[in-house]
């Protein structure tokens, strides 16, 4: 992962060497496991995270714990931090819904909602801990934690640490008695606690009345207490403390931090002081903002940990650590209260040392911190390009809203590199008037201008046009899109690889819109050339899947093939620095068992399906998942297991994501497809008239997969027994298509419609034209080994290529597809669901029980709703479950049901 | 409620005696004593967001509330 914080934020605290023993608070989160929801609720320094910490070390119970800060505000952010969090407690549980939060083209109730199912069937109880929840707390957390809590599954339970009552419909959760809360009342030290925590834990050896008027000062406020030991510690005068402590009516923190900060020798003073500015102290920073000897920061931080003073260590290493929080706000007022200059300066050092440590998201808060916008902006602007290489553009675009406007109004390179950040976060409010003041800036003479990084100084003009480019295709005018995104890569300077194909791919893209596949297609060629020259190699791969997409559709399938094939190499010379495969490799898989399925080679498409799943969900894009079902789906179809077939496609919708590429195959008509071969002819029509597909309507390329599959309706319509009208209506719908798609030279259309017209002419009679329209097919299909259209089913395509095979006695090609076509008209009934090999069957076979919660785990039933449809209890379902996960080898609702589909698992024909 | 963007001044009374020096702190409030251990944060708030983020800040303090009053400027108790 690339974020450096995951571990200190995702790390559950230990809980304290030495601790009071409170068996009234444990009573009552004993109850924790029993209720969906605890809040614990109580201002700072009450002992909340000690509470939970203890309490969770003790009850052996898996834990997803995530410590929130400010900077979780943000759904994405404090998401992707739960997420990791869950699938780290229960492996499995969320790793595809961290894949669909990371595409960005999910709503965050989706994603929850794929949580949700995997965890409503897990065997194992999970308690979610969310610490400082009051940080991240607003809007957008509270809409997207509540739908969370409404669908909260049995097996999770979810505690929320907060200084404020959380954003959560709580009265409702409350009269339900779905509602534990530990409030501050609960948390206070009683009389006993406080004699022994004093007495017994600290060995005080104080009188009844001394402790009575602790208890009475502190009124059993956890820090204050804690304060008050280090107050007391090697104090001989010890009643005299209490009596002055007693008889104060300052605010009982503030008294006693003044009372410690005062006991403390001037060097552990300043160093508390100096680094109450970090919120993540480790020695070498510390050392750095002390501005003394190198060592010093160890030694104070081990001094601290040994005393008990502030400290709250973050990992098990004693590397990091941070102020408890109260601590920390006390001693940041006394900093500023008694060297108010010197804060400024502390910043300006923890920045830099953040940035020469490669930190710089903490450099540039740092450098905000210190008033030094410049340093801010300088750190930023030298850091965009990486950023954007590892496409973390969400950076840059909370980038946008700290930095002052005024930092950028000299600073081209910088504020197109912040433009760049709110067009990748599809913000795009505003971005015109962001892009005329850059221009405004080229205008001035250079040396009024603040430029860090040359490079992106000399890409600005071409961005400029390139950004413009993409803001045309958004508001619909691909036209502009094509133009400026032309001119920016006549700009761009020519060591630029990125702008030019950035650009590139927005002309694609255009391109493609507007049916000009042609065109599309070499713009992603290009884009992807320079993508990879520049070193993006995941993006390589999204535009690979375009290009072999096109590649079909021009007629090109060993173009295909060979785009895809080197697109693969390319993955696996670029594995990702963690390990594994790079993502996108799983999506090569896919589409190169399309490829296989076109040459009507099912084993090898079967085959790469189970490699791209074997790869497990790590490797493939957002959108994998329901391509793969749509591309198994096929294979199924091909087989005529079309009751298989039907459900992958059912799955495929539930799990479908969008993506920028224009929707050609629509899953609704691949769905029709479907239906009118398997002969459910009432479903394929109503399809039609659902989606109001009609043969009269006017034709463009983004719906000719539409008006193809009408054709095939139709064509399956007058089979079974239509008019001659619905023949004549689909005549002229094929001869539309063709000249449409001849138009367009998009071969791979021509090929499928010339079929579909073989066809149609045979059914009207006329067997010469037919044979006209099959001859060309099989002309353009025979050099690349294009089977698949040529073995339609129906009555009329075997006659045709009979006849056409004894006018060509010497065309392999031809007597082949007989030889296919009488092969699987030799098998009368629908042909079982296909035998798996050897290695793919099960060691131990799932039970018929297994085998119906195995089909009810593929249905979008969450666990509660299974165990109902079987009619066992939930604890049922799971232990089910959990079997069927062992011996399918799979750890996921998701990849068990994949697993099944591949071992034909879940035809219903295979009953 | 007001809802006018104009900066107002508030009275904010707390639990506990503040020391002088938090006025920094507090985004440049008066901190001054009253009867009773009572601590009164006076100043000019920019706009309710301003207002919620002092009021954070005390939250975070753990310091007790007793109350929030809008006042006029110049307003003597």
């Amino acid at each position: 992962m690339v974020d450096p914080l995951v571990e200190t934020k995702l790390a559950q605290p230990r809980p304290r060497r030495e601790a009071v023993p409170r068996p009234r608070l444990d009573a009552l989160l004993s109850r924790v496991a029993g209720v969906p929801v605890t809040v614990v609720s109580a201002p700072a320094g009450f002992g909340k995270t000690t509470l939970l910490s203890s309490w969770l070390a003790a009850a052996d119970l898996p834990v997803a714990w995530v410590a929130l800060d400010a900077r979780d505000r943000r759904p994405g952010r404090f998401w992707s931090y739960v997420l990791t969090a869950l699938d780290r407690a229960v492996p499995g549980s969320a790793a595809a819904a961290l894949t669909l939060l990371g595409s960005g083209q999910a709503a965050v109730e989706t994603v929850l909602a794929g949580v949700v199912n995997e965890l409503s069937v897990s065997d194992d109880d999970l308690v979610l801990v969310l610490d400082d929840y009051h940080l991240a707390d607003g809007p957008e957390i509270a809409e997207t934690m509540t739908f969370l809590v409404e669908h909260l599954p049995p097996q999770l339970h979810l505690v929320i640490s907060t200084r404020a009552d959380p954003g959560l419909p709580l009265s409702r959760l409350r009269a339900r008695g779905a509602l534990l809360e530990v409030r501050a009342a609960d948390l206070r030290f009683d009389g006993h606690e406080v004699a022994a925590y004093l007495n017994d834990l600290h060995a005080l050896g104080l009188p009844a009345d001394a402790v009575a008027a602790l208890e009475e000062r502190t009124e059993g406020w956890a820090a204050a207490l804690q304060l008050a030991v280090l107050s007391l510690r090697g104090r001989t005068d010890t009643a005299g403390f209490i009596d002055r402590f007693a008889g104060d009516d300052r605010f009982v923190v503030d008294y006693l931090v003044d009372e410690v900060l005062d006991r403390q020798p001037a060097d552990v003073r300043r160093f508390l002081l100096d680094t109450s500015i970090l919120e993540r102290l480790t020695a070498p920073l510390c050392d750095v903002v002390l501005g003394g000897a190198p060592g010093e920061g160890r030694s104070m931080l081990d001094l601290l940990d040994r005393q008990n003073l502030f400290l709250v260590p973050l990992d098990d290493h004693r590397r990091w650590y941070r102020y408890h929080h109260l601590f920390g706000e006390v001693l940041r007022a006394h900093l500023g209260n008694e060297r108010p200059g010197d804060a400024a300066e502390l910043h300006r050092r923890a920045s830099r040392w953040h940035a020469d440590d490669g930190e710089v998201e903490e450099a540039v808060r740092h450098a905000l911190a210190a008033g030094d916008t410049s340093t801010a902006a300088d750190l930023v602007e030298s850091s965009i390009p990486e950023l954007r290489r590892l496409r973390r553009e969400d950076v840059i675009r909370r980038w946008v809203d700290d930095l002052p406007d005024d930092v950028l109004a000299n600073r081209p390179a910088l504020a197109m590199g912040l433009v760049g950040g709110l067009m990748a976060s599809n913000d795009f409010a505003g971005v015109e008037e962001r892009i005329r003041a850059v221009e405004a800036m080229l205008a001035r003479p250079e040396d009024e201008l603040v430029v860090v990084d040359r490079a992106e100084f000399r890409r600005v003009p071409a961005a400029i046009e390139m950004y413009r480019g993409a803001l045309a295709l958004v508001a619909g005018d691909p036209e502009t899109g094509v133009l400026r995104a032309r001119r920016a890569i006549g700009t761009a300077p020519a060591d630029d690889d990125l702008t030019p194909a950035a650009a590139a791919g927005i002309s694609g893209l255009a391109s493609w819109t507007m049916g000009d596949v042609v065109a599309a297609q070499a713009s992603y060629v290009a884009a992807a050339a320079g993508l990879a020259r520049a070193g993006h190699v995941a993006d390589v791969l999204g535009c690979s899947l375009a290009i072999a997409d096109m590649e079909l559709t021009l007629g090109r399938l060993d173009a295909a093939e060979a785009s895809l094939r080197s697109a693969l190499e390319l993955a696996e010379q670029h594995p990702p620095g963690g390990g594994g495969v790079l993502r996108g490799t799983a999506d090569m898989l896919v589409a190169l068992s399309r490829v296989a399925w076109h040459r009507d080679d099912m084993v090898e498409a079967a085959e790469l399906l189970r490699r791209a799943d074997d790869l497990g969900e790590g490797a493939g894009l957002p959108q994998n998942p329901y391509r793969w079902r749509v591309a198994l789906a096929r294979v199924r179809a091909a087989e005529r297991d079309w009751a298989g077939a039907l459900e992958l496609l059912d799955e495929a919708t539930r799990v479908y994501v969008g993506d920028y590429l224009p929707p050609v195959h629509p899953l609704h008509a691949t769905r029709a497809r479907l239906l009118a071969a398997s002969g459910d002819l009432d479903g394929a029509l109503a399809w039609a008239h659902e989606h109001r597909v009609a043969a009269s309507d006017a034709l463009s390329y983004l719906q000719e997969y539409e008006h193809v599959t009408l054709a095939r309706v139709l064509l399956a319509q007058h089979r079974a027994g239509g008019d001659e009208g619905v023949l004549g209506n689909v005549t002229a719908l094929l001869d539309r298509l063709l000249d449409a798609a001849e138009a367009g030279a998009r071969t791979g259309t021509v090929v499928e419609v010339e079929v579909l017209r073989a066809l149609a002419l045979h059914a009207a009679g006329g067997v010469d034209d037919a044979l006209v329209a099959l001859g060309r097919a099989v002309d353009l299909a025979e050099p690349q080994r294009w089977r698949r259209f040529l073995l339609e089913p129906g009555p009329g395509l075997g006659e045709l290529l009979e006849t056409l095979a004894r006018d060509r006695p010497r065309s392999p090609f031809l007597r082949d597809l007989l030889a296919r076509r009488a092969s699987a008209a030799s098998a009368t009934t629908p042909v079982a669901a296909p035998v798996p090999s050897p290695a793919e069957r099960l060691i131990d076979p799932l039970s018929d029980r297994e085998l119906d919660v195995l089909r009810l785990l593929a249905s979008d039933l969450d666990g509660p709703g299974i165990a109902r449809e079987l009619v066992v209890s939930l604890n049922t379902v799971r232990t089910h479950t959990k079997h069927v996960y062992t011996k399918l080898g799979v750890n996921s609702r998701r990849a068990a049901v994949s697993r099944a589909h591949q071992l034909g698992l879940l035809s219903r024909s295979a009953r | 409620m007001s809802t006018t963007p104009e900066p107002g001044w508030y009275e904010i009374r707390l639990q506990g005696r503040l020391d002088e020096r938090w006025a920094a702190w507090f985004e440049g409030m008066t901190v001054e004593p009253a009867p009773d251990g009572v601590t009164l944060l006076r100043g000019q708030v920019l706009d309710q967001a301003a207002l919620h983020g002092i009021l954070a800040r005390l939250r975070d303090l753990g310091i007790p509330l007793i109350s929030v009053q809008p006042v006029r400027a110049g307003d003597e108790r």
